[in-house]
């Protein structure tokens, strides 16, 4: 049971730190990206290439994805996304970022091949830590400590800093925001990159979770949006929570009820967005 | 007199603490045409949203034709005879000024479920639409989409729509608004055509248009009706001097 | 009428030049189905090898043009029409096996199954809007498939449904090995599903749609209900895409999961996108150029396909919004201009 529980919140973590950078740029933009699970994936698979091609140690792997993969994603928001921004734009951005998705996905199996690649995890990660009576195994006690520092560093950086001040503002009131001379633009580029940023870390924090392939970006791309769209876009703490109460019932569904997880979770969704059609809990504050 | 059409009494509505209508009472019959005047922020609007359902009244009852219609959704009171046209003209755009007068006379007569009849083909229909279309003088644009057509002749389009609608009583928020003085008499001359019969409440800003319209003049203001009159009677109240020019009033 | 009247009649016409070229280019249509009549029967002549494939395209292009019912002419964004398509295949496919050997009674059975699925979720998702509706269309999806992949006593589950056996087609063809019977059966249902999709969309009813794509709030204000419409035309496309699904099912025998699946949603939504919306036809011309490069390129390696498609799509969201027909509709003004000059 308390296994269970373990692994319900690692993977909940992942879920959690993948979808939030999706949730910023759809709350800001308002661009629905479905080519933010490829972002992930790329990030995993510069990791891997670091850490197995190239010896790199698993921390510089880390950086180094992130690092790539938001230096190689910025162009893409200057050429294609700033032409879809905004509420009127769906469609444009579905298939757009659809699109984006099928090359992307060509392309990492042109460079990397079909199978499937692994990130090894350095000594450090592999054993298991005792928490009392309990024993975790390393590598999850890390990405739920990843999850909580995410979760906290986001915090500061909206709350606390200049930077978050603008964003909220650009958010809450776009012209608003633009009338009082803050360069949406930049604005927009940072958000961005953070995205991206986040989708590479969980691309590659998650790798044992969301194992790397090249579908990997069309394969879970869904769980993604559903975590999105039941934490209410733009909103951290609803990010958080639905992608842990997702990761957990869905771990506890695999081992207690194994033929009706799925089931239930997009029944529950339905139900959810039936009843607060902006996220469970953005119904709830707003 | 014939009964009336529209009978409003003491209709009242707050937001929070704010009272932005207070007991308005208001009845037109058929034939009338009124205008509903006051300045910025008098709650004209706000009334008009009352009465056509768009926000519900914190108390007053509405009677459209002798029945309560207080607490039906605004598209019943639509098909009970109670139509607005909009301040800013709010049109289909890629659809032809024909399309718009043919999808309100077939929403008014329920027939918009039929899936395999051919519009084109529906008894009647054509005839209605080139009578509306001769009332507001829109016969020469009538295959034009109404996103390449000139203002003036959208606001006339507005009207128009309302009229196909079969109204009782129709309310005009402003219709000449953004329409150059000098094209603000075509408008006028469309009003005038329309059937004697129908209550018609225009609110307007623009005094000229007013004294050529109305018979009859209601007056509001910070959410109270002042008066209601003539012309003559209204520009001769001291109240609604003091209204208007009324900095002076309230200074002291 | 006064001599005023006449006069401003006269002023209208000077001042209103744009009322001349109004000519919707939904009025040439009705060349659509003659022309798409010919083709098909070309194609048969031309590659009678390939009849499969073909009889595929065509089931597709019924399913893409239940796409564009609904949203090239209601403006309904959605990541689900397969939960349509793949119940009706189902439908028909359990029909099939177990009651049912008529095709025509199957195709039946599959459009009321769409209409009734489409009618049941669509009344309860279609208030929304954006990104939510989104992601309830593909929620509704995911749940069909889930059923039809627990449901393995009746579906077959993972391993497909397999058996269906349609009788001869109105007691006189037999659906035979080289697939004649079938492709021609799929020519004339998608056919008949154009001019029936035609004829809705110039009906009362495709008016009120296409003003509740514009603007649904003015559509209240003439005392009209925009979920209404919604809901009507998303149940009369399911009936088109269960129709579709059954007509694959009947054709070729077999229905597998992913006919219920996201991604044969966002495929639909492809081929419509790349062959243009709110036209019909650029539904079957979407789905005749999508399937046929694919057939071409996946054939050596699934990945360029990928990398085509990708870029492709990107291309026609970027330079070319209204698809492949109206590049060609552009393309055609282009040599009219330069006719007129000449």
């Amino acid at each position: 049971m308390f296994g269970i529980a373990v692994d319900g919140v690692a993977y909940g973590m992942i879920l959690f730190i993948i979808s939030v950078g999706l949730s910023v740029t759809l709350g800001l933009m308002r661009v629905v990206n479905l080519a933010h699970g490829a972002f992930a994936m790329v990030g995993g698979y510069v990791a891997s290439y670091a850490a197995q091609t190239l010896g790199l140690p698993y921390a510089a792997a880390l950086v180094v994805a992130v690092a790539l993969t938001v230096l190689a994603t910025l162009p893409l928001e200057t050429l294609l996304y700033r032409r879809i921004y905004g509420h009127a734009n769906e469609l444009s951005q579905v298939l757009l970022t659809i699109g984006l998705t099928f090359v992307i996905v060509a392309c990492v199996n042109y460079l990397f091949g079909p199978t499937l690649k692994r990130i090894p995890l350095p000594d450090a990660l592999l054993g298991t830590v005792s928490l009392g009576p309990k024993a975790i195994p390393t590598h999850r006690a890390f990405v739920i400590g990843m999850g909580a520092v995410t979760l906290l560093g986001l915090w500061w950086l909206l709350e606390r800093t200049d930077f978050g001040i603008r964003l909220r503002a650009a958010v809450d009131d776009p012209a608003m925001a633009a009338a009082l001379g803050i360069r949406t633009e930049r604005l927009y580029m940072a958000t961005f990159a953070l995205g991206t940023g986040l989708a590479a870390l969980g691309g590659v924090l998650g790798a044992e979770l969301l194992p790397l392939e090249p579908y990997y970006a069309i394969r879970y791309i869904v769980l993604f949006l559903a975590v999105v769209a039941v934490g209410g876009a733009g909103s951290i703490f609803g990010s958080a929570a639905a992608a842990l109460a997702l990761g957990v019932t869905d771990t506890a569904g695999k081992y207690l009820i194994p033929n009706f997880g799925e089931f239930f979770f997009y029944a529950a969704l339905i139900l959810i967005l039936f009843r607060w059609p902006h996220g469970f809990f953005k119904g709830r504050t707003a | 007199m014939k009964p009336a059409l529209l009978e409003v009494e003491g209709l009242s509505k707050n937001f929070g603490g704010l009272q932005v209508s207070s007991d308005i009472s208001l009845s037109l019959h058929p034939g009338d045409r009124c205008a509903l005047i006051g300045p910025n922020g008098a709650g004209k609007t706000t009334f008009v949203n009352l009465v056509t359902g768009v926000i519900p009244p914190s108390a007053g009852t509405i009677r459209l034709d002798g029945r309560d219609v207080t607490r039906l959704p605004a598209a019943e009171r639509v098909r009970r005879g109670l139509i607005r046209s909009f301040q800013v003209a709010r049109l289909f755009k890629s659809m032809t000024v024909r399309e718009h007068l043919e999808l309100a006379v077939l929403q008014r007569d329920g027939r918009t479920f039929r899936l395999f009849a051919s519009v084109a083909r529906v008894p009647g229909l054509a005839d209605e639409v080139a009578g509306l279309l001769d009332i507001m003088g829109l016969g020469a644009v009538a295959a034009t989409p109404v996103g390449s057509l000139a203002y003036g002749q959208q606001r006339l389009l507005e009207i128009a729509l309302a009229l196909a609608m079969r109204p009782k009583v129709l309310i005009l928020d402003e219709p000449a608004a953004g329409v150059p003085h000098s094209e603000s008499q075509r408008i006028l001359d469309a009003i005038d055509r329309l059937p004697k019969d129908l209550a018609v409440l225009m609110i307007e800003h623009d005094m000229d248009l007013v004294f050529r319209f109305a018979s009859s003049i209601v007056v509001l203001a910070q959410g109270r009706l002042l008066c209601r009159g003539t012309a003559q009677e209204i520009v001769a109240d001291p109240r609604v001097r003091e209204v208007y020019l009324g900095s002076r009033a309230h200074a002291h | 009428m006064t001599a005023a009247a006449t006069d401003r009649a006269k002023t209208d016409k000077t001042a209103a030049p744009a009322a001349a070229p109004a000519r919707r280019p939904r009025d040439l249509g009705w060349l659509g189905v003659p022309v798409t009549a010919a083709a098909g029967l070309a194609a048969f002549w031309l590659f009678p090898e390939d009849l499969g494939l073909l009889t595929r395209i065509l089931a597709t292009a019924l399913y893409v043009l239940s796409l564009d019912l609904v949203l090239g002419y209601c403006g309904i964004a959605t990541l689900g029409q397969a939960a349509m398509f793949g119940t009706g295949a189902y439908a028909a496919g359990i029909a099939a096996v177990h009651w049912i050997g008529d095709p025509l009674a199957l195709l039946a059975v599959g459009g009321l199954a769409g209409g009734l699925i489409a009618l049941l979720t669509g009344a309860l998702i279609l208030h929304a809007r954006g990104l939510t509706l989104l992601m309830l269309t593909i929620a509704v999806t995911q749940i069909v498939q889930e059923v039809a992949n627990k449901a393995r006593d009746w579906t077959g589950g993972s391993d497909g449904l397999s058996g269906i056996d349609p009788a001869p087609l109105l007691g006189l063809f037999r659906f035979d090995m080289f697939g004649r019977t079938s492709y021609l059966f799929a020519l004339a249902v998608l056919l008949a599903g154009l001019l029936v999709a035609r004829r809705i969309v110039r009906s009362p009813f495709g008016l009120a749609c296409r003003g509740v794509k514009e603007d649904p709030l003015r559509i209240s204000a003439i005392g009209g209900s925009p979920k209404a419409y919604l809901v009507a035309m998303y149940a009369v496309a399911g009936v088109f895409a269960g129709v579709a699904g059954a007509l694959t099912a009947v054709t070729s025998g077999i229905v597998g999961l992913d006919s219920a699946s996201f991604s044969w949603s966002a495929e639909a939504l492809v081929m419509l996108v790349l062959g243009g919306t709110g036209r019909l036809y650029g539904a079957v011309l979407g789905t005749v150029s999508f399937m046929g490069v694919h057939h071409i390129l996946a054939a050596s390696d699934p990945f360029h396909w990928m990398l085509f498609i990708g870029l492709f799509l990107m291309g026609v969201v970027l330079f070319l919004p209204g698809g492949i027909l109206s590049g060609i509709e552009r393309l055609g003004g282009l040599f009219r201009a330069k006719g007129g000059k000449a």
